[in-house]
């Protein structure tokens, strides 16, 4: 499978910094999106050094396949998957830890999705309200449910997904990166095929801008980086409150490669 | 939703052998210790010289254990640092404080205390978990694998010879991925993977994905299995 992917992250029109950090690692097959909260620059302090903390982690991994896993593991993914989850939990140490070094960090902490793809399965790790969103065969549809109030209430089903949209607890998260000593991370894991699009986003995009907006931009026959500029616009256009960040990563077929190719490849591994 | 406006949260503080009294948390850090230099001076050898503090961030306070040598702890248990909740009580030696957040807004919804521009946590909320979870397994009725029969506790089970297949073919030509089942909530689906040129369920082809039902048979890679859903008093003839 051929992989490409874009990323763009906005201030947006309200704030005066941004605050959320991304990564695209094609080596790793990683993507991160994370939105920091604090005050000061806290914010884009914690969401920086999540997205590294986790590259560094996933990359040491590679070189060292005995590092041990951080936190329990979940028999109910693969060994990959669960490599990821400890990834963001050596993400919430390190914030954590940062958090107490300066008074004006005390608090400090950030939301993350983070998605690991390798050959045709994708494990999808997050915490907070990032979200990631899976387009196939003209829909989209969100793999991750988030870690927020409104949407445990709507779970609940005491409020409806119109009240949320307007309610002045939006904005609260349930849990978050950082803030605490440990985390407790959501962890899940899909097959993935060609012709799949990813979208990893902060609430700066989804805020404002519908689901039906995005499948029609991701939908369309440009580049990846063009995409992402527009999903920026929008979100520009229905007020830019927040910062907005999106990764699109494009799943497609392999160039047409002949039987021989393929057979010599498999010799040559 | 008539919003309450925010109201300041409040400290009632019980110091051991003295009465109550409270103070509002307007600052944005609130230091407690034993030396005169804290905000809040609590005379009492058991106490540290600067032993906590709790620091506003935005609209959430925390209490931080400021490395003290009896210990800090909230509702009994002790902390180095935490995210105060309405009514939380402190316990440093021997005193009592008792956090207060909004009491005019204090329902069963968390205190309306945010701050509408920013995203602000909230924990302890208990999360809607999983409902118990569904097992299946297959069972292999033709074709080289290592085992004849595979439990499915994985969310993606991996039909293939690659390492880390879940169920594991050891033919000489078998792909190193296959087709792969995946557990979604309380269903189960196959989908065939890139350059799989057929995958038949029942003998029909799969295209993109399909679900599964108790007793279906597949046929991947040279390979025949039977899908099975474990019921609890269901036993599965053969």
């Amino acid at each position: 499978m051929r992989i490409t992917a874009s990323g763009q992250t906005d201030v947006g029109r309200q704030r005066d910094h941004n605050e959320d950090a991304c990564l695209i690692d094609p080596d790793l097959g990683l993507y991160i999106v994370c939105d920091g909260m604090g005050g000061g620059n806290a914010g884009e302090i914690a969401s920086t050094l999540a997205v590294e903390a986790i590259q560094a982690h996933l990359a040491e991994a590679v070189q060292h396949a005995d590092l041990p896993l951080i936190g329990p593991c979940n028999a109910t993914v693969s060994v990959p998957a669960n490599r990821l989850a400890s990834a963001i939990r050596a993400a919430n140490e390190v914030v954590h830890r940062e958090s107490w070094s300066r008074p004006d960090y005390a608090g400090m902490g950030t939301t993350v999705v983070a998605a690991l793809l390798r050959e045709e399965v994708l494990a999808i790790a997050h915490v907070g309200d990032s979200r990631l969103y899976l387009v196939r065969n003209g829909t989209i549809q969100a793999l991750t449910t988030d870690h927020s109030w409104v949407a445990e209430q709507i779970l609940k089903g005491l409020i409806t997904q119109e009240e949320a949209e307007r309610s002045p607890r939006r904005n609260i998260v349930t849990k978050a990166l950082g803030v605490e000593s440990s985390v407790d991370v959501e962890l899940m894991e899909v097959p993935v095929k060609s012709g799949d699009m990813l979208l990893l986003c902060s609430d700066g995009l989804t805020r404002g801008v519908h689901p039906n907006d995005i499948l029609h931009i991701l939908s369309g026959s440009e580049d990846l980086p063009t995409m992402s500029d527009r999903l920026i616009v929008m979100a520009n256009e229905a007020g830019g409150d927040d910062n907005t960040t999106v990764v699109v990563v494009a799943l497609r077929d392999e160039l047409q490669t002949g039987l021989w190719e393929r057979l010599k490849k498999r010799f040559v591994a | 939703m008539p919003e309450t406006l925010p109201q300041p949260a409040t400290l009632l503080v019980k110091l051991h052998g003295q009465g109550s009294r409270h103070i509002e948390l307007t600052l944005e850090t609130l230091s407690i210790g034993r030396k005169a230099d804290n905000t809040l001076v609590i005379e009492d050898p058991a106490v540290s010289g600067h032993h906590a503090r709790i620091v506003k961030v935005q609209a959430v306070f925390f209490l931080e254990d400021l490395k003290s040598t009896n210990g800090t702890a909230i509702n009994g248990r002790p902390i180095t640092r935490h995210q105060l909740r309405d009514a939380d009580v402190i316990t440093i030696g021997q005193h009592r404080l008792v956090f207060q957040e909004n009491a005019a807004a204090n329902t069963e919804a968390p205190a309306p205390f945010v701050d509408l521009d920013r995203t602000t946590v909230l924990r302890g909320t208990d999360r809607i978990s999983d409902g118990p979870m569904l097992t299946a397994k297959v069972l292999i009725i033709a074709g080289k694998t290592d085992r004849l029969e595979y439990p499915l506790t994985k969310q993606v089970n991996v039909i293939g010879s690659q390492d880390g297949a879940d169920i594991r073919l050891t033919g000489w030509f078998a792909p190193k991925s296959a087709a792969t089942i995946a557990r979604r909530g309380h269903s189960y689906s196959i989908s065939p993977s890139q350059g799989t040129k057929s995958l038949l369920v029942n003998g029909s082809d799969v295209v993109g994905q399909q679900d599964l039902k108790d007793g279906d048979q597949i046929k991947v890679a040279g390979v025949k299995l039977t899908f099975c859903l474990l019921s609890g008093t269901k036993s599965t003839a053969r």
